[in-house]
């Protein structure tokens, strides 16, 4: 019967306090936004991440670690320290476990933009997310040498389409002086938009980007030895262009099962040292060398949380004192010391849930606003989606936390009416 | 109830706050009729305010019997005194009675969040508890709409009191208690205030409990009591003792 009337009273009484209780409030729902922000983009850059590379058993390269091999072949994060000889990569290929091999050039860019040399087999083969393959949006796949098909934000950052001309250049950068200028590629086709490092990626023909190198030479650019001492990547295919080299393979198996002996037959490849990954495993170790800067943050984020909370509980406790008149009104009126206390845990509880309403709402306002942002910026595409059982779970932490916090006001309170009664002291 | 019945009844009454602590409160026998208007009075700390804990059943006696509307209230639970303290008594403090946050009219049906009892009374005297609640405030000449829409705080001194006065009456409890509740009023305006407040007692009948130290008051009430003829405890203990 009485509920009611304290709930009302919690909340009135709230609203006569409404400074106080609005601090309360954003305190407890920036803690919230700020703990479930980091989780969704934990948890979206996992996945994202994870999404990226699908169908492949293992990722080869010239030696290296794991990481750092799947961090330049598949994400274009760095850049290779070595390319592998192209007979190797022949070699390999004609393993009679491969099902199909896809090799990657890398090195050049297209204004910031990362250039992949690779054949069609890239087209047929490559998978993200869970089994989808690239899709052209427009235009169509590689015609000749000179065709470039370009990632869904190349196109739409430089408003290319198909049919108009690129260079591209030599090197990561933005912007370079050695320009392949004298080669132009063509736009053939645009591909719809991944959610990965492809949307991000320039991919041309490795004829074409031989093409490109040889006519470099040809314009007497560049003693062989030179490109070496220089670092350029594509020293290889210049030394030797037939059989020419690449920087890394991505491989598929026919059977999965022969992943592990395959691994070990690559990384004891006799003719150059070579490393060969699962992009599962690799990821994971990603996973670790970034987990204890989840943990970090996560950790920080629950400090927030308690010192939201704790905030609450210092503007319900000093309101106490000043309170003990009105509980004795209260009480007078027909109030037990259980509704005194439930007043108390009352507010407690809609000021914590009015925080974590308002929290998760900033949450999805700022996930929408920052959408485009994240995406452009980070490569990072954060869905929309409801929040998860694990994110159910923190919230319910949260809400239990804040109950927990409002015991404490709310027992002083019942202690203290149980022994003032209904004597008004001032 | 028979009118003969008395509301309250005390017999060997004792008091103390602990088992061990001295007796505040002794009282003999102390009996109160229907519709009496007792005017209590006695000096400060001699235990009066202690003594209507009792009647409400904020605290309970150590020894005797207390009967409140023939229920031995002493008798019962915490949680049934407090359903019991909903349902029969209306309270008027001596100050700051209202609760900040609540309109006037919010703070007169206060009780009948708490007293399904009174709510009924008060729906059946004015059609909803929020109309009965203007009703008494208009008998107690609190109804302008100008004082309705301000916020407790403020008004004055004397215009908290009645609206005390009218959360105290709303619901028709047999037994209202005031304690004190003039002694922030001038002379003209305590006058008004026990004015209004004896002509809505009479109307339902109800016994009026009323504690002042300040004796000018008694020869309106129907019966006094000296407090400190009634409690076996000499006062300076009292005083010395209370908490």
């Amino acid at each position: 019967m009485s509920q009611p009337v304290i709930l009302a009273l919690a909340v009135k009484s709230l609203r006569n306090r409404k400074f106080t209780a609005a601090l309360t409030v954003l305190s407890i729902a920036l803690a919230v936004l700020l703990l479930l922000g980091v989780e969704r983009i934990r948890h979206e850059s996992r996945e994202s991440f994870a999404a990226t590379i699908s169908g492949t058993d293992l990722i080869v390269g010239a030696r290296s670690s794991p990481v750092h091999l799947l961090l330049y072949s598949v994400f274009h994060i760095g850049n290779a320290t070595n390319n592998l000889r192209w007979d190797s990569y022949r070699a390999i290929a004609a393993q009679p476990e491969v099902a199909w091999t896809i090799p990657l050039s890398l090195g050049d860019s297209h204004r910031g933009y990362r250039v992949l040399a690779t054949t069609p087999d890239y087209f047929d083969h490559f998978r993200f997310a869970r089994d989808r393959r690239l899709v052209l949006a427009q235009g169509k796949g590689f015609g000749d040498e000179r065709d470039a098909i370009l990632g869904a934000d190349v196109a739409d950052a430089l408003k290319y389409r198909p049919g108009d001309p690129i260079v591209i250049a030599h090197g990561a950068g933005d912007v370079s002086f050695s320009l392949h200028e004298h080669h132009p590629f063509k736009v053939a086709g645009i591909l719809a938009r991944t959610g990965t490092p492809v949307d991000r990626t320039v991919h041309v023909s490795l004829a074409g980007l031989d093409a490109v190198h040889e006519n470099t030479d040809q314009g007497g650019a560049a003693d062989p030895l030179a490109a070496v001492v220089r670092g350029d990547r594509h020293a290889g295919a210049m030394l030797a262009s037939t059989p020419r080299a690449i920087t890394a393979f991505l491989v598929g198996l026919k059977s999965r099962s022969s992943a592990l002996s395959m691994q070990r037959r690559v990384n004891e490849f006799s003719a150059e040292p070579l490393s060969a990954v699962l992009p599962g495993v690799a990821l994971q170790e990603v996973w670790e060398i970034t987990g204890a800067v989840e943990k970090t943050l996560f950790a920080v984020s629950g400090l927030v949380v308690i010192v939201g909370l704790a905030g609450m509980l210092v503007a319900l406790l000093t309101s106490l004192s000043e309170r003990r008149r009105e509980m004795a009104i209260l009480r007078s009126v027909g109030a037990r010391p259980v509704h005194v206390f439930a007043l108390i845990l009352g507010e407690a509880a809609f000021l914590t849930a009015a925080g974590i309403i308002l929290g998760v709402a900033a949450l999805y306002i700022g996930l929408l606003a920052g959408q485009p942002w994240l995406e452009s910026r980070l490569g990072l595409f954060i869905a929309l989606s409801w929040p998860s059982v694990y994110e159910v779970g923190l919230i319910v932490v949260v809400a239990a936390a804040g109950l927990l916090i409002g015991l404490i006001p709310a027992y002083r309170i019942y202690r203290y009416s149980l022994a003032d009664g209904m004597t008004l002291r001032i | 109830m028979p009118i003969q019945a008395p509301v309250i009844e005390l017999s060997n009454v004792r008091f103390s706050w602990a088992a061990a602590s001295p007796v505040v409160v002794d009282i003999e026998t102390l009996r109160v009729a229907n519709a009496e208007r007792i005017f209590l009075h006695g000096p400060s700390g001699s235990g009066k305010s202690t003594l209507l804990g009792l009647l409400a059943g904020v605290v309970t006696p150590r020894e005797g019997t207390l009967r409140v509307l023939g229920r031995d209230v002493g008798a019962l639970g915490g949680a049934a005194r407090d359903r019991f303290r909903a349902d029969h008594i209306g309270f008027i403090f001596q100050m700051f009675n209202l609760i900040p946050y609540l309109s006037v009219v919010e703070n007169v049906c206060l009780p009948c969040g708490f007293s399904a009892r009174r709510r009924s009374h008060a729906t059946l005297a004015g059609g909803t508890v929020e109309a009965e609640a203007v009703r008494l405030l208009d008998h107690l000449e609190m109804a302008d709409a100008d004082v309705l829409r301000r916020p407790v705080t403020d008004l004055s001194v004397g215009q908290q009191q009645r609206v005390a006065a009218a959360r105290a009456l709303i619901g028709a409890p047999e037994l209202v208690i005031a304690d004190e509740p003039t002694s922030a009023l001038d002379a003209d305006r305590r006058s008004i205030f026990l004015d209004l407040l004896f002509r809505e007692c009479a109307r339902d009948r109800t016994t009026l409990i009323f504690v002042s130290h300040d004796a000018s008051l008694s020869p309106r009430f129907d019966r006094e009591i000296p407090f400190a003829q009634i409690n076996r405890v000499p006062s300076p203990a009292v005083a010395e003792n209370a908490r």
